[in-house]
């Protein structure tokens, strides 16, 4: 009796994907495509669907097991079945099998198959779609196979109907980038650093799963520039600390943040084009008439960006307390859905570490951000002579679909102009 | 990933190819150009394998000067007359190795500039991970893969209960060159064997076919391989199809041979050869298989998906050991395609048509889908024709039995295949390959201007037969 051990086909980037449903039992005929078993990732549920027709005979997974691509969900019997078997490697790296592979051939083990699924001779239709018909050159053929793409799914905008190179990397353009779908981009090829020293596989957390696809995303579609400039803060500082003093008996503490977000929105104010994001046509801004600044917050999990809402509306003090009380929340992983939706601008401040420049990513489709680093306590000359004066490094990465240099320089600048001479934050 | 076996391998490497012919050689050779370490293993001391050892490349040299002795012969129509050649058989074998050690020679040179390692010997697998390759003098050395790739190649049927005889030969021995017989028998009606019966009708040979089917160089549309039947009707004394020898006895006077079968001979015939040219078989079962867990067929095939894969995903298998055709164009593609996916690109095998070729005289060559296959399949097809008589320059070379038939598409009009028989057409049929996977439509062909005065042309026309624009032809009923 032929068993073939069904897998998990490839589906994207997720691993140890929990089994939600298992929609077969021992004994079940299926037939190909049938769903077998569901699994939910962090984004979408999917069925994965039986490879070829054939009878249940063992279910090796129950629900809650956490499956990856490759793990053998259950055993079918195929006799009588001469359609076309499924390849059991869907990873495209032609490697070992997995390591649940029941039959997997141990070293100086009687001979026996590692096979795990019978293919037949002369039979060229599997692994991947048949390209069959379809009117597409060879060279067009191969990168579509390179890209993983399935040309009998296109259709070809060359003469009669031909698929050309330009169809296929359109067709990567509209799958969704951090989706199932291939971004078209040459994957890092995978190494065993075992090779070369003891590693060891650290699981990332589920924030970071998240932000990577979204930052990845961000990095791909926005092209970034960065302008740096400095704003003198020494008043401003003296000013902070007379609130702070006061604040903290009252359990919370100002920091520059809030002074950050208050010249944000005065910059903003001035220059609506950078409270805006690109109409999906691409040929035209939203300017959005509400001030909502997402505050970049380092926690033990990773990253999260909660929004301070209607930042113009609060003062100083209410923003202070705000920012006190989310960042506690974002810190106890107590985030909502609401925190992370809205803003209209983000802020990413290094003070409390150091550094002196980097380049932050645009939270699209927001269309830039603005990064601080820690203050220092530098010369500067005042036309007479060189004065003591506390600088605060500022950097704004744009979008430069939306925002040019001149304008960016500009934004900055008001920014800067604002920390200088807090009265213009009441302004 | 790596193997955790630790036992120690005299070598180790990330690419071992099994087999050194134009697959795997050209497996080995895109490895390494993709920076894999790797070793080829053969059982011989040369590369090449059979194509260039003792298969395409030495039949060849024959085959060309079988041609130029039947064109010199072809000259007296033409008024010129030469005298009857003599032939020097050493010299001509001499010609032939020569031929082929340039090659292999160059081959050697050229595994040596990439890196590649070629260990002489039988190369068995004792493990998913390990192969013990044994060389002639039984010294056994072993290998430590991360990828194989299988191109061990086919070899040539036999018949049992044929004699040992140094009379009775396979295509190996045929192309030795050993003797020019009186009489010849070739048992198979194949390419391999009509193309050894056109070397030995050349230099003298009267020559006997026995095909056990109903037809010669089954495989080919029957219109092209009737040209070739009719120019050769000359060069045989009996061609017996529907017939089987059955048994085989060494005399001092010749290899006496029974038939039976519809176009058998009642008596027992003598033959001073009998070159035997039945096919050929993979050579799956001569692999160690199951010690790497890798599945074989009955017929001794390796079966693979189109990344080349065997059932064993880190195991490739091409070239003959995979599927039919047994074709050494079919098997380089094949051997890119595995060195690709092994060295973690992806690549498929995708090729849309592998053509084929008869080196008879005249030439049979054939390309995607034939007649036969479309109407075997219910495709809807239309087929263009383009004679050979109305072609200037086969009239100007005294060869213009031949023709070109290409076959469309009946409701896109694209090419789906193409047949040429004639001189040459070995060399006519790439244009038909370009096309196809090219996707080219009739019109596509028709108004491609080819040169003129050429048999290339006849592609051309043959596409403008089908739009029913050819002026070279009387005027077409418009359909």
């Amino acid at each position: 009796m032929p068993l073939v051990d069904v897998r998990v086909p490839n589906i994207g980037d997720f691993d140890n994907v929990p089994v939600v449903e298992i929609q077969v039992k021992p004994g079940d005929e299926v037939k190909p495509d049938d769903p077998l078993i569901t699994l939910e990732s962090d984004k979408a549920a999917m069925d994965v669907p039986s490879p070829q027709r054939g009878k249940v005979s063992e279910i090796l997974v129950s629900i809650g097991d956490k499956v990856s691509e490759g793990s053998a969900i259950l055993r079918l019997d195929v006799s009588g079945d001469d359609s076309k078997p499924e390849p059991k490697s869907g990873n495209g790296k032609g490697d070992e099998p997995p390591n649940e592979t029941p039959q997997q051939p141990a070293e100086a083990a009687p001979p026996k198959p590692v096979s795990l699924t019978p293919v037949q001779a002369e039979d060229r239709t599997f692994p991947a779609p048949d390209f069959g018909s379809v009117h597409a050159s060879p060279s067009v053929r191969r990168i579509a196979r390179e890209l993983g793409i399935d040309l009998t799914k296109l259709t070809g905008t060359g003469e009669k109907g031909r698929i050309t190179k330009d169809d296929v990397k359109r067709q990567i353009a509209r799958s969704e980038p951090g989706g199932g779908a291939r971004t078209g981009i040459p994957e890092i090829p995978a190494q065993d650093f075992a090779k070369y020293g003891p590693v060891e596989t650290k699981p990332m957390s589920r924030l970071k799963k998240l932000t990577g696809p979204n930052l990845h995303r961000s990095w791909l579609n926005v092209p970034h520039v960065t302008n740096a400039d400095e704003a003198d803060i020494t008043d401003l500082e003296d000013y902070r600390k007379g609130l702070d003093e006061t604040a903290k008996a009252k359990g919370y503490r100002v920091t520059l943040v809030a002074f950050l977000l208050k010249s944000a929105v005065s910059a903003l104010k001035e220059y609506p084009d950078v409270n805006s994001s690109l109409a999906p046509t691409k040929d035209a801004l939203i300017l959005k008439r509400y001030y909502n600044i997402g505050v970049a917050v380092d926690t033990p999990d990773g990253l999260v960006v909660p929004v301070i809402r209607d930042v113009d509306r609060k003062g100083i003090l209410e923003l202070s307390q705000e920012l006190s009380s989310v960042s506690a929340r974002m810190r106890d992983g107590k985030i909502t859905p609401t925190d992370i939706q809205g803003s209209t601008f983000s802020i990413s401040s290094l003070g409390g570490i150091g550094g002196t420049t980097f380049t932050p990513i645009v939270n699209a489709p927001e269309v830039a951000i603005l990064g601080a680093m820690r203050s220092k306590m530098q010369p500067v000359w005042d036309g007479a002579a060189f004065q003591p004066r506390l600088m605060l490094p500022l950097c704004l990465s744009y979008d430069h679909r939306v925002v040019d240099g001149a304008l960016a320089a500009r934004f900055l600048r008001k920014i800067c102009d604002a920390l200088a001479d807090v009265r213009q934050l009441v302004l | 990933m790596s193997t955790d076996e630790t036992r120690e391998a005299d070598h180790t490497c990330d690419v071992v190819v099994i087999g050194a012919g134009p697959g795997g050689y050209s497996a080995a050779f895109r490895a390494a150009d993709l920076g894999a370490k790797t070793i080829l293993v053969d059982r011989w001391p040369v590369l090449g394998g059979v194509c260039l050892n003792v298969g395409c490349i030495p039949s060849k040299a024959l085959l060309h000067t079988a041609f130029i002795i039947d064109a010199a012969r072809g000259m007296t129509k033409q008024g010129v007359a030469f005298a009857e050649p003599q032939i020097d058989l050493g010299k001509l074998a001499a010609h032939k190795d020569a031929v082929v050690k340039k090659l292999t020679s160059g081959l050697a040179s050229m595994a040596k500039t990439r890196k590649v390692t070629t260990i002489q010997g039988t190369g068995i697998f004792a493990e998913p991970h390990l192969l013990h390759v044994t060389s002639e003098n039984g010294r056994e050395t072993s290998v430590r893969f991360e990828k194989a790739i299988v191109a061990a190649g086919s070899e040539a049927s036999t018949l049992p209960f044929m004699p040992s005889d140094p009379r009775i030969v396979d295509s190996t021995g045929a192309l030795e060159l050993r003797q020019i017989p009186g009489k010849m028998l070739v048992i198979g009606g194949g390419i391999i064997g009509l193309e050894m019966a056109t070397v030995y009708a050349a230099l003298g040979a009267r020559i006997d076919v026995v095909e056990v089917l109903d037809g010669l160089m089954l495989g080919a549309d029957r219109d092209l391989v009737g040209v070739w039947q009719k120019t050769n009707a000359r060069r045989f004394d009996r061609v017996m199809l529907k017939t089987k020898v059955v048994a085989a006895e060494a005399k001092g006077d010749g290899i006496h041979v029974t038939f039976e079968g519809e176009n058998a001979p009642s008596e027992p015939q003598p033959y001073d050869m009998v070159l035997i040219a039945v096919g050929r078989k993979p050579n799956g079962k001569r692999i160690g298989a199951e010690a790497a867990g890798i599945a074989v067929n009955e017929r001794g095939f390796v079966p693979t998906d189109k990344r080349m894969r065997t059932n064993v995903p880190h195991i490739f298998a091409i070239g003959d050991i995979a599927a039919e055709p047994m074709l050494a164009h079919k098997a380089v593609h094949e051997g890119h395609v595995a060195a690709e996916n092994a060295a973690g690109k992806e690549s498929y095998f995708d090729a849309r048509q592998i053509p084929s070729v008869a080196y008879t005289d005249p030439e049979i060559a054939w390309a995607g889908v034939t007649e036969a296959d479309a109407q075997s399949r219910g495709i809807a097809y239309r087929k263009a024709v383009f004679p050979w008589a109305a072609s200037g320059r086969a009239i100007a070379n005294g060869r213009d039995e031949g023709f070109t038939k290409l076959l469309f598409d009946a409701e896109t009009h694209r090419i789906i295949g193409g047949g040429i028989v004639g001189i040459e057409t070995g060399n006519l049929i790439s244009e038909v390959c370009l096309a196809i996977e090219m996707g080219a439509d009739a019109v596509d062909i028709g108004k491609t201007i080819h040169p003129h005065p050429t048999l290339s042309e006849s592609i051309g026309m043959a596409a403008e037969v089908f739009e029913g624009i050819c002026t070279d032809l009387l005027p077409q009923k418009r359909s």
